[in-house]
């Protein structure tokens, strides 16, 4: 809503600059989105052409003389319709127009020309709002020498709202003076309407067959003069962002402009009926807007109706067929209410957000539905020239029940943490102009039609709060004493936060609106089916992620283009399936890893990922994980693997297949995908304290030899399956295969470690162990000491 | 014989001996020397049975006496060699020390994820427990029970993106609120703030995302006030903008909460003065907030006319650009690292 400050002084004094006035409004009201000097001009008078010639030695100028009472100036003028005898807007030299563009004194093609004729565009008035092409000649009443702005009513403010979806009172004048004169407690004066009818009669029947139309209004009026508006209308309604188009139409928009209630005016001879009746349309049913389009309708759509065919779509548009034209001369005039849900529907299905139907949708004031139709009237007889038939035709079944809020005092102060008195509440809404009774601490409050917004208790705890000023409230903390904590989960994330970024990798959050053409690549279970978006923006967003390695894939390839060496990187995301929504884990490895930079680097491949993660499970009291070689589309078939603990499976650990990879213009890459939740049940709970042994642990080395093809994690399985009381754990700390053994084998180092927390070992029983380990090595493997 | 003048001379042989020794096994051959069983110092003792007795004691001690300053004489040489062994082994190991170490780099925490954590640690700090939910949410716990029915305005102002007829991806985590006012079942005052990430149907460009994180809160009881909440906000405009920071609150509208607010802080930069980064006007936008409705408490089975409260939203990445002036809330998408790697640790 564009607020004219000359405008709302009708209604109010006004004394504070616009800037003070829209700091107010954003601290008590609503948010201001700009305001402006409508016209940012000055040195601007009214001149007077007494003469126009051709330019001796130029083909599309004119030189006039200018009478601006003062003195007469000779200008050079390009515009095709400038001509003696014209009233115009004269710049002299000084004057400065939009833009800061100051007007000097100029010779043109050898004629000196002092000052200009101005266009409407180059006051900075948008062509939209009077299409006039060349220079502006006024049409009315004006006197030469006087400031022009002025005397066009331009010289006006304005100051935009950025009004929110409850505030429909906002959308008139008089709502905008109404809050204002609360804001600034001030007097406000809204005008009487007085109407001379005249004798004959309305002879209108206006019915309604739907709920949907609360109620109608609808006067004749008649010898209508259509001409152009009063200069100070135009000028208002173009600071409030509305084309002026004639007196008609300009009142009809005027009068919803001040009052927030739309009007529609047909012409009374082309409706060619005696009665108005509305109804809902039937599906299927087609009507042509005054756009000349033809519209499809569904039911529920609202229609009016001359008692035979549909004259306009109520609410949203008027009909082709009625539309008042240059020579009506009667018309009939509408003021009426409409369902706000209904019109929201309409006018979104067929995009016809208008001014009106923007206004319904919001909800209109219904104690000013019949004043808006009398404003107009009123101002039809004054600038058309119109008469009024008597009796104004209605059905009215709009609820103007008395309905009271009531709201105490002690409720007021709990809910704003204030210590408001009962006269500093009476003042408020005394300065709101509510109808008000206060008895023992409560008040009773009227609700006032202007203000549909109004539910609850509530509604009246918000008008104190924001007329009384939220600065004055204290800052306090609620008394409530709780404790806060996280979850063992949350405390859980945390960790594995803080593990993976001390191993050096970065954290990354990716989208998680994918394209079902890639969803499925790097998932385990191909069977799986993405969850759709109904309406996506996008191919390239249409479903939601089941893994995070594609985003994270497209960090690494974003990130190497760019001359990134490394890119190690993990996200904490989600997986989201039909079964529900699980939590990932997705780690991604691509270039060295901790690089030694001029020091030897070892290469980054699948154990540099396997050793992150067997860190992060030591750190999180995850032991004992599991990896069973496996083949799936798109990793390397030899170099990936499930992760599993105690049987169940937790995720996958490998390599990107080299072709996908390649594709990406990117060497190895390593990814790791993990149910966070599976990982999180297995952690450790709580730490368990185990007294450190005084007694040092021995460990053997041996080397064997044995089948290429035989697993670590089986030779491991054998060792611990002789159940040897003393023996504590073995690692691998050799991996060696070529010349020195056979061409299927390879030879492996291993570390065994043995320990008793109750006594010193014996080397005997230390020898025994080993034996029996390579004994069993030897038997079920086939494995030779080296 | 004069014992003295010997020794004397044996002395300055054994220093003229020691000096010329650069191995310890040249050591071992001058110690063998001067103070062996064999040496002239240990021969001199056989002097002693031709000594008068009384002569015998001085004789020998003054012998012994040499026996431990050669001794000590050949030690000092001793360590001498020793220590001038190490110096050179070591000098061999010299490095140049201004070589750059290895890389071991600790990763970064992702920016938003930390301001998250950041907020939580606040909130914890003033009791509040820490709440999540579900991404995909139903329509009722979205919208209606918000006090959005299907036909509400308001929905306009927030397109969401739809799975189906009634499930959507949520908008926003206040859903969070209206489940855990449900698990309480009206019965016990609610003190929570839940972050997460939410989804709207907008265009990527510099300043909307169609997925962004937010942390909202919620505070419900008997007796929470307007004043509460500001003096909450402002204890988060404090600790993320800065000790000095002020608050203000307008009026806007939620259809959840009543009175709605956008709560401005003062801006960092020109501290209230105006200055291209708050368009002039001294305040910058971070959050909206309001009293919670009572529709909103009844729908989640709280008596409103016992029950009242306040919640308040935030969007993380709205936070994080205004405190370290990002420009482009792409960049918390796109992991550049060179954009990540700016937010590590250190006093922050």
């Amino acid at each position: 809503m564009k607020v004219s400050l000359n405008w709302l002084k009708d209604y109010i004094k006004i004394k504070e600059s616009r800037e003070t006035l829209a700091e107010l409004m954003s601290l008590h009201s609503q948010e201001v989105e700009y305001t402006q000097q409508l016209v940012k001009a000055k040195g601007l008078v009214i001149g007077y052409t007494k003469s126009c010639k051709p330019h001796p030695d130029a083909d599309k100028l004119s030189v006039c003389e200018v009478d601006v009472k003062t003195e007469t100036l000779t200008i050079v003028c390009g515009a095709p319709n400038v001509a003696a005898g014209q009233h115009v807007i004269v710049a002299k030299n000084g004057a400065v127009l939009p833009g800061g563009f100051e007007i000097k004194q100029t010779t043109i093609r050898g004629v000196e020309s002092n000052g200009m004729i101005c266009s409407l565009d180059e006051l900075g008035i948008e062509h939209k709002f009077h299409n006039e092409e060349g220079i502006h000649v006024i049409e009315g009443d004006v006197t030469m020498g006087d400031d022009a702005l002025k005397a066009l009513f331009l010289d006006d403010e304005v100051i935009a709202l950025d009004l929110t979806p409850n505030r429909m009172d906002l959308l008139s004048m008089h709502g905008v003076a109404y809050d204002f004169a609360a804001i600034l407690d001030r007097d406000i004066t809204i005008p009487e309407v007085t109407i001379a009818y005249e004798k004959t009669k309305n002879s209108m029947t206006i019915t309604t067959e739907t709920e949907l139309c609360e109620s109608y209004y609808g006067s004749v009026i008649e010898n209508l003069e259509i001409k152009p508006s009063p200069l100070w209308m135009k000028a208002r309604l173009i600071a409030a962002g509305i084309r002026p188009i004639n007196n008609v139409v300009d009142i009809t928009n005027y009068v919803m402009l001040e009052t927030g209630q739309p009007l529609h005016a047909f012409d009374y001879d082309l409706l060619d009926s005696e009665q108005i009746v509305v109804r809902t349309a039937k599906k299927g049913e087609t009507f042509v807007t005054l756009d000349d389009k033809k519209r499809l309708l569904e039911e529920g759509d609202i229609l009016i109706t001359n008692g035979k065919e549909p004259v306009a779509l109520g609410g949203v548009m008027g009909g082709a067929k009625t539309e008042v034209h240059g020579k009506t001369t009667r018309i009939l005039l509408e003021s009426a209410v409409f369902n706000p849900t209904q019109i929201r529907l309409t006018s979104s299905r067929l995009d016809l957000r208008s001014e009106s139907s923007m206004r319904f949708e919001r909800r209109v004031d219904v104690g000013r539905t019949r004043y808006a139709l009398d404003r107009a009237t009123e101002l039809l007889i004054k600038y058309a020239n119109a008469t009024v038939r008597k009796d104004v035709a209605y059905f009215d079944h709009t609820d103007q029940s008395e309905k009271i809020i009531e709201i105490a005092l002690e409720r007021i102060n709990r809910v704003l943490g204030s210590d408001y008195s009962t006269e500093h509440v009476a003042r408020v809404l005394t300065r709101l102009r509510f109808d008000f009774k206060e008895k023992h601490g409560v008040f009773y409050v009227k609700k006032p039609t202007r203000r549909p917004d109004f539910e609850s208790y509530q509604d009246l705890i918000e008008e104190i709060g924001r007329i009384s000023g939220y600065d004055a409230l204290p800052a306090t903390l609620p008394s409530t004493v709780s404790q806060g904590e996280l979850s063992p989960l949350q405390r859980f994330r945390r960790h594995v936060r803080q593990a993976l970024t001390g191993l050096g990798l970065d954290e990354v959050m990716t989208y998680n609106l994918v394209s079902k053409d890639d969803v499925l690549t790097y998932v385990k279970e191909k069977t799986l089916k993405p969850i759709r978006i109904k309406h996506p923006m996008s191919d390239k967003r249409n479903v939601l992620r089941l893994s995070a390695i594609n985003g994270l894939l497209d960090v690494v390839s974003h990130n190497r283009a760019r001359q990134a060496d490394a890119v190690h990187v993990f996200e904490l995301g989600k997986s989201y399936q039909k079964s529900g929504e699980r939590e990932l884990l997705t780690l991604a490895m691509n270039g060295p890893y901790q690089s030694r930079k001029w020091q030897e680097t070892p290469e980054t491949s699948f154990f540099t990922l396997k050793g992150v993660l067997e860190a992060l499970a030591d750190f999180l009291g995850v032991q004992g994980l599991e990896y069973e070689q496996t083949s799936l589309e798109n990793y390397h078939p030899h170099q990936t693997a499930i992760v599993t603990l105690k049987g169940e499976t937790l995720g996958i650990i490998g390599k990107i297949h080299p072709q996908n990879t390649k594709r990406l213009d990117l060497d190895d890459v390593y990814v790791l995908e993990f149910d966070l939740m599976k990982l999180f049940e297995v952690s450790q709970t709580e730490f368990a304290y185990e007294t450190i042994s005084k007694l040092p642990s021995v460990s053997r080395d041996i080397a064997i030899v044995c089948d290429k093809s035989i697993p670590v994690k089986m030779l491991m399985a054998t060792i611990k399956k002789q159940n040897i009381e003393i023996f504590k754990s073995v690692d691998v700390f050799d991996v060696y295969e070529g010349e020195h053994v056979g061409a299927n084998q390879k030879s492996l180092g291993l570390r065994m470690v043995f320990a008793d927390s109750t006594r010193t070992l014996k080397t005997e029983e230390i020898d025994q162990a080993t034996n029996k380990i390579i004994k069993a090595l030897e038997e079920k493997h086939q494995a030779t000491l080296r | 014989m004069d014992v003295n003048k010997t020794i004397k001379e044996l002395e300055v042989a054994l220093k003229e001996a020691l000096d010329g020794v650069e191995k310890i096994e040249a050591l071992q051959d001058v110690k063998a020397q001067f103070i062996g069983k064999k040496a002239d110092l240990s021969l001199l003792m056989r002097h002693m049975k031709d000594l008068p007795n009384e002569e015998k004691p001085a004789f020998g001690q003054t012998i012994n006496e040499a026996k431990q300053r050669f001794s000590a004489l050949i030690e000092a040489r001793r360590e001498t060699i020793l220590a001038k062994k190490m110096a050179n082994k070591l000098k061999k190991e010299t490095i140049d020390v201004t070589l750059p170490g290895p890389s071991y780099t600790l990763g970064t925490p992702h920016l938003l994820r930390k301001i998250t954590a950041e907020i939580e640690d606040l909130f914890m700090g003033m009791g509040y427990l820490v709440k999540e939910g579900p991404e995909i949410e139903s329509d009722e716990l979205n919208f209606e029970k918000l006090n959005l029915p299907k036909e509400h305005p308001a929905r306009d102002m927030q397109d969401s993106f739809y799975l189906t007829e009634d499930t959507l991806l949520r908008t926003h985590t206040s859903p969070v609120q209206v489940r855990t006012m449900l698990e309480y079942g009206g019965a016990k005052p609610v003190k929570i703030i839940c972050p997460g990430v939410v989804y709207r149907r907008d265009d990527d460009d510099a300043t909307h995302s169609h997925q962004f994180m937010q942390v909202e809160g919620l505070v419900v009881d008997e007796k929470t006030s307007l004043s509460d909440l500001k003096g909450t906000l402002l204890a988060v405009a404090k600790h993320m903008f800065g000790e000095d920071r002020k608050i203000r609150l307008r009026p806007s509208y939620f259809p959840f909460t009543e009175p709605s607010f956008e709560v401005d802080v003062t801006c960092s930069q020109c501290d209230g003065d105006g200055c291209s980064m708050c368009k002039q006007t001294g305040y910058i936008e971070i959050l909206g907030a309001g009293m919670v409705h009572n529709n909103v408490l009844e729908a989640s089975g709280y008596d409103s006319s016992r029950y009242q409260g306040f919640a308040f939203g935030m969007g993380v990445e709205r936070i994080a650009m205004l405190k370290y002036g990002i420009d482009d809330i792409r960049h918390f998408y796109v992991n550049d690292l060179r954009f990540n790697h700016q937010f590590k640790g250190g006093k922050s």
